[in-house]
């Protein structure tokens, strides 16, 4: 019964937000403020976010599960994908609003969060989409590197799903004032550097067979640009 | 009095602070006592975010912890002092300047319209600062730290002066402007925006008809010259803001020395910044 009335809860705010997967060049401006504006109910795409994150982080860390080996990172990556979409929302959200308001567009504050809401939803729901392809891959091949590539894949895609979404949820926004344009691509670059980084604290998602489980990498945190700066420099000049 | 000059910052943000109607007064109105705690606090609250570097750090053990917590508490008092003295420092120039181009601007709204723009900059400094607080604790190298808050100030300190010169331009224009519109019913070339603008005014409008806090405003335009004296102050404010900062520092606080209050008078603050660039890429 219980978890049928919270499936009923879930259902419709998957279908908004799969309507704005499907194409929405049909549908007029105004058709689709008000699709964000009485559709989206903020509580419950945060619950979903959640669910569909906690699925997708059980999945990927279920690489050594399938070696037979440690099952603890199943628990640590379910809990780890939440944090790094919710967390680096959060880390976003105080610089994106003021600037927003600094550029007049407080009055549309309430629709930038539902668009921004949408998007993270839309994110969680093509990682857990792509679990099962991912629970495939793990098990046929036992190679952790293949099994990084995988998920870079999955994740590639689902960013790729939320800039779709973001572009086709500002995109009434964008019609009645221009400056939306400017936030959304601003928000896009915020969020993808907190988020490389925040995914690179977060490690280890998937577990690598021959190390020890701990929710996080023992070794001292460091940061993501100045490590690929680091290999890329080596790379090119040796 | 504090919750008040939180509204009125917000009312700044929003461009309602600084929208035609608000100024007609010729000065932005909020508390400045109150605006003054708040924009303080907003310091403190990045200093502390950008305390948090040293406090993540490892110190080699001859430095111990106490260095540690002493630099936040550094950090949260010189963010403040570092706005509130560079603001000190060039208000006399900027009143110069602007006497200079013919503005009638008094003394007094001049001190509140620097505030407001200081108070626009700690806002967005503010609100970077969990980001900036999530790479200081997740981020070893000091190079890279303080490239970063370099660069967090330098954005949240143009946005800052954007909104400084497009109010200037408001007040300039409301000064000039009211006098010809009042003699005037009819108006001229010049006076005809704000007619319209007064026009609309008595409509009921929505707050999404408040022009930004860093729009420009559609006929009040500044002259060539005028634009000139003032581009040639915000470069004069951009350089006592940078050596301002580098004669406050250690704001981050160097892992590998004990802590000091102040450093010694050596090289400068671009010097410095350059010297950091190269390290960094050349790792």
């Amino acid at each position: 019964m219980g978890r049928d009335s919270s499936l009923n809860r879930i259902e419709p705010s998957i279908a908004v937000v799969r309507r704005w997967m499907v194409r929405t060049r049909l549908d007029t401006d105004a058709v689709l403020l008000n699709r964000l504006s009485i559709e989206t109910h903020p509580g419950r795409l945060l619950v979903l976010i959640c669910l569909f994150a906690f699925i997708s982080g059980a999945v990927t860390g279920s690489f050594g599960a399938f070696g037979g080996g440690n099952t603890g990172q199943i628990v640590y990556s379910a809990i780890k994908v939440p944090m790094l979409l919710l967390i680096t929302f959060c880390l976003c959200l105080p610089s994106f609003l003021v600037v927003n308001s600094l550029l007049g567009l407080r009055s549309d504050l309430r629709i930038v969060l539902q668009a921004l809401l949408v998007t993270q939803s839309g994110i969680a729901i093509v990682l857990a989409a792509l679990s099962p392809c991912i629970a495939v891959w793990y098990a046929s091949d036992g190679d952790y590197q293949h099994a990084i590539l995988a998920n870079v894949g999955a994740f590639a895609i689902a960013s790729v799903v939320g800039q779709v979404v973001l572009r086709r949820c500002y995109r009434p926004m964008i019609a009645k004032n221009t400056r939306h344009q400017t936030m959304m691509r601003l928000w896009f670059f915020i969020y993808a550097a907190v988020g490389i980084q925040m995914g690179w604290v977060l490690r280890p998602f998937i577990g690598s067979p021959s190390a020890a489980l701990h929710f996080f990498r023992q070794e001292a945190w460091s940061n993501a640009y100045i490590v690929v700066w680091r290999v890329l420099v080596r790379t090119l000049f040796g | 009095m504090i919750g008040k000059s939180f509204q009125a910052l917000d009312r700044i943000l929003r461009g309602e602070g600084t929208s035609p109607e608000a100024i007609q007064s010729g000065e932005i109105q909020f508390p400045l006592a109150g605006f003054c705690v708040v924009g303080i606090a907003l310091a403190m609250v990045y200093g502390f975010c950008m305390g948090m570097f040293s406090l993540f750090r490892d110190v080699s053990p001859s430095i111990g912890h106490r260095d540690q917590y002493l630099q936040v508490l550094a950090a949260m008092v010189k963010v403040p002092a570092l706005f509130f003295l560079t603001l000190l420092i060039t208000t006399p120039s900027l009143y110069v300047f602007n006497a200079l181009v013919g503005s009638r601007l008094r003394a007094r709204a001049m001190m509140r319209l620097l505030m407001a723009a200081m108070g626009v900059n700690l806002a967005v400094l503010a609100s970077l600062g969990p980001i900036v607080a999530f790479f200081s604790v997740s981020t070893p190298s000091y190079d890279f730290m303080l490239l970063f808050n370099v660069a967090v100030f330098g954005i949240s300190g143009m946005l800052g002066l954007l909104f400084l010169i497009q109010t200037l331009n408001r007040l300039s224009s409301t000064n000039t402007f009211t006098a010809p519109t009042e003699l005037s019913p009819v108006g001229d070339d010049e006076s005809t925006p704000q007619g319209s603008h007064s026009t609309e005014l008595t409509e009921p409008t929505e707050h999404s008809t408040t022009p930004a806090a860093i729009d420009t405003i559609p006929g009040q335009v500044m002259g060539q010259h005028v634009k000139l004296v003032f581009r040639c102050w915000v470069l004069l404010y951009g350089l006592v803001g940078a050596q301002m900062g580098w004669v406050l520092r250690p704001f981050l606080g160097n892992p590998e020395l004990p802590f000091t209050w102040f450093r010694g008078r050596q090289s400068n603050f671009f010097e410095a910044v350059l010297h950091t660039l190269g390290r960094l890429i050349g790792h």
